[in-house]
């Protein structure tokens, strides 16, 4: 499978703050891959770095092509949609569509009006006077109509309810992804993507913590409700994180096997959630570490 | 230039104006209508023989005159519509790289396969270009009502204002005189326009004190440092509006082709890659 998304390298720094500290990327066409992360994490740095609309340092390559020589050539094969409403608010719903439709070639209006039809979204109306939903859901009819190759979106739902949350990831499953297109999403609610994705990206502080496909997760990851008689054995076996559930202490392992673990309790593959939750503890811990380390060496 | 991108670059127009219809349509309009009840109002208060006196007074001076004579008279009109214009210009090009970044849309319109030299070459096209069409428009619309009522007034009064056919010709010959004169003061003020669209592209906030407060600071820094007045002094030798205005047709050629002109738009075609630059990365 060859990478839509090459980054080696990656450097971005906003006067003395490093928001991207060497970042390497790669993410396969046909995935649908998420770049998970805490706030300040690099997310949307590294977004932006994927569709020019960032100066960064490093090897980059989007679609064959460097996103910061030619963006607007780029944008011809890629689909943005950011987590504030981005879309002009002095517009009004047909004339985004009039726009959409004159300035770039890949764009099927009949379609998108098609997407729009199905919504309670009104032509004549200007975009600031729908609601942050429909604004949403005018931006994803607008995204669908375009035949693209890559779908960047960062943070697509936030501030959204449960029922726009939930209806912009189906149509996005059912109407966009083909199983040819890529997709990156950006998000803080996990759950609610964890089910969609192939590929899974974690950073944190501007570094990559965590680069894999769904399927390996559980391969390489194992969590361990560990009976309370064998916590010695289980913690002697390195985990990256603990945590206690219900007053049972819950392990999590990395490259550890399963069969290793099994004679030691109930063995489940992390949720993707708690799977974040324990790479952020483990790099902290070993920041942390390295400082310490540091420091008893001055 | 093919035709889909003659069709996108219309539309990059078409979007410029329907952003800023406040100050490229209402503006003219409100002005006119200003102008119209005006005249309006003191025509009504002015007794019938002071009219009378009116008249012939504009009947005296147009008697002999062709429509190229007469073209300058007219323009005098187009005054507070080229000052409206102007305090229009200023605003516009501040706000118009800033608002996007200030409301965020600027990453739309980046999402979209338009790139930002195309972008602002738009914003200058629209503001130099095609703005003044509706100035003029409204203008037209103007003079109409003015030459009729100049007309019947002249029946009722029993007063020749010149002919109607000549009236009309110098007004149309006058609109293409103001167009002009639009047009290449913006050119002729091209370091101007680059140097607002810089700070708009530029600033975080108040593009306009930005924009002043660097210019001022440049021309003290020169004269501290160098204890030279250049700059103040190649801006005087261009402040002047006889440098832009067309009153001739005669005029055009001369005021298009002149090493001043050529140096300034040199000047303001590289502020304006700077704000193409800025435009690039600044959200």
């Amino acid at each position: 499978m060859t990478s839509i998304v090459h980054a080696k390298g990656l450097e971005k720094s906003f006067g003395r703050f490093r928001a991207l500290k060497g970042v390497d990327l790669d993410i396969p066409r046909g995935a649908i891959s998420g770049l998970i992360g805490p706030n300040g994490a690099g997310k949307t740095t590294t977004l932006k770095a994927l569709i020019g609309l960032c100066d960064v340092q490093g090897e980059l390559e989007v679609a064959g092509q460097d996103p910061r020589r030619a963006r607007h050539k780029l944008m011809e094969e890629v689909c943005f949609i950011a987590d504030v409403g981005i879309l002009p608010r002095w517009l009004r719903v047909n004339q985004l569509l009039d726009y959409v439709a004159a300035v770039h070639p890949r764009f099927d209006r009949g379609r998108a009006e098609q997407f729009l039809a199905s919504t309670d979204i009104p032509p004549n109306k200007r975009i600031k006077e729908l609601s942050k939903g429909m604004i949403t859901q005018l931006h994803l009819a607008v995204v669908m109509a375009i035949d693209v190759r890559l779908l960047v979106l960062d943070e697509p739902t936030l501030g959204l309810d449960i029922v726009y949350r939930k209806e912009f990831y189906d149509r996005l499953l059912n109407d966009f992804y083909d199983g040819d297109r890529t997709i990156i999403i950006s998000t803080h609610q996990v759950e609610e993507i964890e089910a969609l994705l192939s590929h899974l990206v974690f950073i944190n502080k501007g570094e990559i913590v965590l680069n894999t496909q769904m399927s390996e997760l559980e391969i390489r990851y194992s969590e361990l409700i560990v009976q309370s008689d064998k916590m010695a054995e289980a913690e002697a076996l390195g985990p990256i994180y603990q945590r206690k559930t219900l007053g049972k202490h819950c392990l999590t392992f990395e490259d550890v096997p399963r069969e290793k673990l099994q004679p030691l309790g109930e063995v489940i593959t992390p949720s993707v959630a708690d799977l974040f939750v324990a790479k952020m503890r483990q790099d902290r811990v070993l920041g942390e570490a390295a400082a310490t380390g540091e420091a008893g060496h001055e | 230039m093919n035709n889909f991108s003659v069709r996108q670059f219309a539309m990059l127009l078409k979007r410029e104006l329907l952003e800023h219809t406040t100050l490229f349509f209402y503006a003219p309009v409100i002005l006119a209508a200003l102008i119209f009840l005006f005249t309006a109002w003191v025509l009504h208060m002015l007794p019938g023989d002071e009219l009378a006196i009116a008249i012939e007074y504009v009947a005296v001076a147009f008697d002999g005159l062709s429509p190229r004579d007469m073209a300058p008279l007219f323009m005098s009109l187009s005054i507070p519509f080229t000052l409206v214009f102007s305090i229009c210009a200023v605003v516009y090009l501040l706000s118009t790289l800033y608002q996007d970044r200030k409301d965020s849309s600027v990453l739309f319109w980046h999402s979209m396969p338009v790139s930002d030299l195309r972008t602002v070459l738009s914003k200058l096209v629209a503001l130099i270009v095609v703005a003044p069409l509706f100035y003029i428009a409204v203008l037209f619309v103007l003079y109409l009502l003015g030459i009729g009522w100049m007309t019947l007034l002249g029946f009722n009064y029993d007063i020749a204002v010149a002919g109607l056919a000549y009236l009309l010709m110098a007004a149309l010959l006058s609109l293409l005189l103001v167009y002009c004169s639009m047009v290449i003061s913006g050119l002729w003020l091209f370091p101007t326009v680059g140097w607002l669209l810089l700070f708009s592209a530029f600033a975080r906030r108040a593009p306009l004190m930005w924009a002043v407060g660097v210019f001022m600071l440049l021309l003290f820094l020169e004269d501290f440092v160098f204890g030279s007045q250049f700059l103040a002094n190649w801006i005087e030798s261009r402040s002047n509006p006889g440098q832009y205005i067309v009153f001739d047709i005669a005029d055009l050629l001369p005021r298009l082709f002149n090493y001043d002109m050529l140096f300034g738009i040199a000047v303001g075609s590289i502020l304006v890659g700077g704000a193409v630059v800025m435009r690039r990365f600044t959200d």
